[in-house]
C-alpha cells in the first residue's frame, strides 16, 4: 500500500532543514524522485512528510577551479554532470561513469546527491568518488559537517546521514595527474546495474605504482575501498604478478550477494578478473 | 490530505483534486482524462511514459505530480495541430515506426525532448537517446529511421526516394552506440 504524505517545497535551505527537524523521523527529501518516488509507490518507506529540494536553492551548479578541484551540488542532474565540459576536460572518470549510469532519461532526472543518498551499494558513482577520494557535505540546523565518501556509506540503503541532515555538495579534489580506469560489467544489458563495478586512480611513472585508489560497487554491503589491494601494488613495480595479487585481494574484499546477476562465488570471481583488467588500463595510461 | 492543483498540459490549466502521493502518471490518465501517456514498466526502465515537463523529458511513473504544479507538461496529446500530425508522428506512421503502439507516445514524446534541445543530432545521438524507451514490435530501426527522417527534414521525400532511404538506413547500421572514453 502506498502511504498518504504531506508535500512540502520549501524555497531555502535553511526552511528545509527546519522542515526535516520538525518531522525528524517521519520525512523524506525528495530529489530526482527515481529511486524515492519507486519505494514509496512500492510501499517500502511510508513517511508522513516528503520534502522537494527542487526548489532549494544553492544544491545546483557544477564549479571547478585548478587548485580547489570541482564541487558539485547535490541537486546536479547526472546528465548536466556528463555533459559538463570542465568534468569531460579534467575528471573523464567522472565523466565515463555517469554516462554509464542508467539510461539518458533517469540520468535527466536522477541527481548526484540522491544517487549518493540512496545508499545503494549497486550504483556506480559512489565507487568514481571515493577513487578520486571525494568528501561530502551533511548539513542540519545544527551546523555543518565534511566527511569522505568512504565514511559516508555505511550499510545496504545506509549512509552516515543523520535523519536531520542534507547532503549539499561533493567536493572532487585536484586530479593531480593520476591515471584511471573505469570497468562496469553489464552482461545483461548495457544499462543495467553492474554485476560488478570497478573505478581506479593511479599515481606514479613508467610502470611504478606511488599510489593507487580502488573501489568497487555492486560487490558487497556498501560500495568501499580494496584496500589490501591498494598495499599490495603501493610503492611497487605493477608487474602482472603484483597486479594478479591485487585482484586475488581485492576478491576477498568482496562480500556479493546471490541475485539475478549471478551467485556469490562468480561474482568474486569476476571481481578479482575485473580488478585486474582496471588496474592494467589504469597502468597502460602511466606516461 | 487531497489538494486541489492546476496542472497545465499541453498549454491548457486542469484543476485536479489529488493526494500529494499521486503520481504525474496516474493524474494525466485518470484525473486529466489524457490516456496517451502509457504504463508500461512502472519503475523508469521501458519509457512508455515518457512525458515532457518545463522542457525535460521525465518518466511520468517516478515523478509526482504535486511536484509539477505550475509547471509546463507536455503529452503526446498536445502534439497535433489544428487536426494535422506532427512530422514526428508522420514520420513514425510513414516508416512503420510502430506496431501496437503502446510504445508509440513515449517514443515520440523522447524524440521530440531531443529535438527541442538539439534539432540536428547525430545518428549517434538519436540511437543513445532513444535507447531509453524500450519497444517489443519493432525492433528499433524503424523507430530510429522516423526519427532521422525527421532530423533530415526528409519526412515525406525519404518515402518516395529509395535512395535516400537507403543511405539513411546505411548510416544506422553503422553507428555505435557506445562511446567510451575507455576505448580512445
Ligand atoms: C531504471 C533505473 C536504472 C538505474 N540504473 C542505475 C545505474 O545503472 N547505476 C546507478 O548508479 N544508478 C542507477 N539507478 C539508480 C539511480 O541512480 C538512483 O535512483 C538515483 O541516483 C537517485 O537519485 P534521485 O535524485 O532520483 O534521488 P531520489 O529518488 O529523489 O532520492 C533517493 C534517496 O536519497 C535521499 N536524498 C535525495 N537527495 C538528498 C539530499 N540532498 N540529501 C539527503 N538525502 C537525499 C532521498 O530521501 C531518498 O532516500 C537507476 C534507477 C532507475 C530508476
Ligand atoms: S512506465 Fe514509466 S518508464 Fe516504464
Ligand atoms: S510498437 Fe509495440 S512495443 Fe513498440
Amino acid at each position: 500500500m502506498r502511504a498518504k504524505f504531506e508535500y512540502y517545497a520549501p524555497t531555502s535551505l535553511d526552511e528545509a532543514c527546519a522542515l526535516l527537524r520538525e518531522h525528524e523521523g517521519d520525512a523524506k527529501l525528495l530529489a530526482g524522485g527515481t529511486a524515492l518516488v519507486m519505494w514509496l509507490r512500492m510501499g517500502l518507506l511510508s513517511p508522513g512528510y516528503v520534502i522537494d529540494l527542487e526548489n532549494v536553492p544553492g544544491l545546483d551548479g557544477i564549479t571547478y577551479d585548478p587548485a580547489g578541484g570541482l564541487r558539485i551540488g547535490a541537486g546536479v542532474k547526472h546528465r548536466d554532470l556528463e555533459l559538463c565540459p570542465e568534468v569531460r576536460e579534467h575528471y573523464p572518470l567522472l565523466r565515463e561513469t555517469f554516462y554509464k549510469v542508467a539510461q539518458p532519461r533517469i540520468r535527466l532526472m536522477a541527481t548526484v546527491g540522491g544517487n549518493l543518498s540512496h545508499g545503494d551499494p549497486m550504483t556506480d558513482p559512489g565507487a568514481s568518488f571515493m577513487a578520486l577520494d571525494a568528501e561530502v557535505t551533511l548539513r542540519s540546523s545544527r551546523g555543518e559537517r565534511t566527511l569522505s565518501v568512504e565514511e559516508f556509506f555505511v550499510d545496504y540503503y545506509e549512509t552516515a546521514l543523520e535523519p536531520d541532515e542534507i547532503l549539499t555538495a561533493i567536493h572532487v579534489p585536484p586530479p593531480a595527474g593520476r591515471v584511471w580506469s573505469h570497468i562496469k560489467f553489464t552482461p545483461r544489458s548495457e544499462e543495467d546495474f553492474a554485476t560488478v563495478g570497478v573505478a581506479v586512480t593511479l599515481a606514479g611513472e613508467n610502470s611504478r605504482c606511488d599510489d593507487v585508489r580502488i573501489a568497487l560497487n555492486s560487490v558487497g554491503p556498501t560500495i568501499f575501498r580494496a584496500r589490501a589491494a591498494e598495499d599490495a601494488l603501493r610503492g611497487r613495480d605493477l608487474s602482472p604478478a603484483r597486479i594478479e595479487e591485487a585482484g586475488a585481494a581485492a576478491a576477498d574484499a568482496s562480500d556479493p550477494i546471490e541475485d539475478v546477476r549471478g551467485s556469490s562465488d562468480y561474482k568474486r570471481e569476476l571481481t578479482a578478473v575485473f580488478v585486474r583488467r582496471a588496474l592494467e588500463q589504469a597502468a597502460a595510461r602511466l606516461g | 490530505m487531497k489538494r486541489e492543483m492546476v496542472l497545465t498540459v499541453n498549454g491548457e490549466e486542469h484543476d485536479v483534486e489529488i493526494e500529494p502521493n499521486r503520481l504525474l502518471l496516474e493524474a494525466l490518465r485518470d484525473d486529466v482524462g489524457l490516456t496517451g501517456t502509457k504504463e508500461g514498466c512502472s519503475i523508469g526502465v521501458c519509457g512508455a511514459c515518457s512525458v515532457i515537463v518545463d522542457g525535460r523529458l521525465v518518466s511520468a511513473c517516478l515523478t509526482l505530480a504535486a511536484a509539477c504544479e505550475g509547471k509546463k507538461i507536455e503529452t503526446i496529446e498536445g502534439l497535433a495541430e489544428d487536426g494535422e500530425l506532427h512530422p514526428l508522428q508522420r514520420a513514425f506512421v510513414q516508416y512503420g515506426g510502430f506496431q501496437c503502439g503502446i510504445c508509440t507516445p513515449g517514443q515520440i514524446m523522447a524524440a521530440k525532448a531531443l529535438l527541442d534541445h538539439n534539432p540536428n543530432p547525430t545518428t549517434d545521438e538519436v540511437k543513445e537517446w532513444m535507447s531509453a524507451n524500450l519497444c517489443r514490435c519493432t525492433g528499433y530501426y524503424k523507430i530510429l529511421e522516423s526519427v532521422m527522417a525527421v532530423v533530415e527534414g526528409k519526412v515525406d521525400e525519404g518515402r518516395r526516394d529509395e535512395a535516400v532511404r537507403q543511405a539513411r538506413i546505411q548510416s544506422l547500421y553503422q553507428s555505435d552506440t557506445y562511446k567510451s572514453d575507455t576505448s580512445d
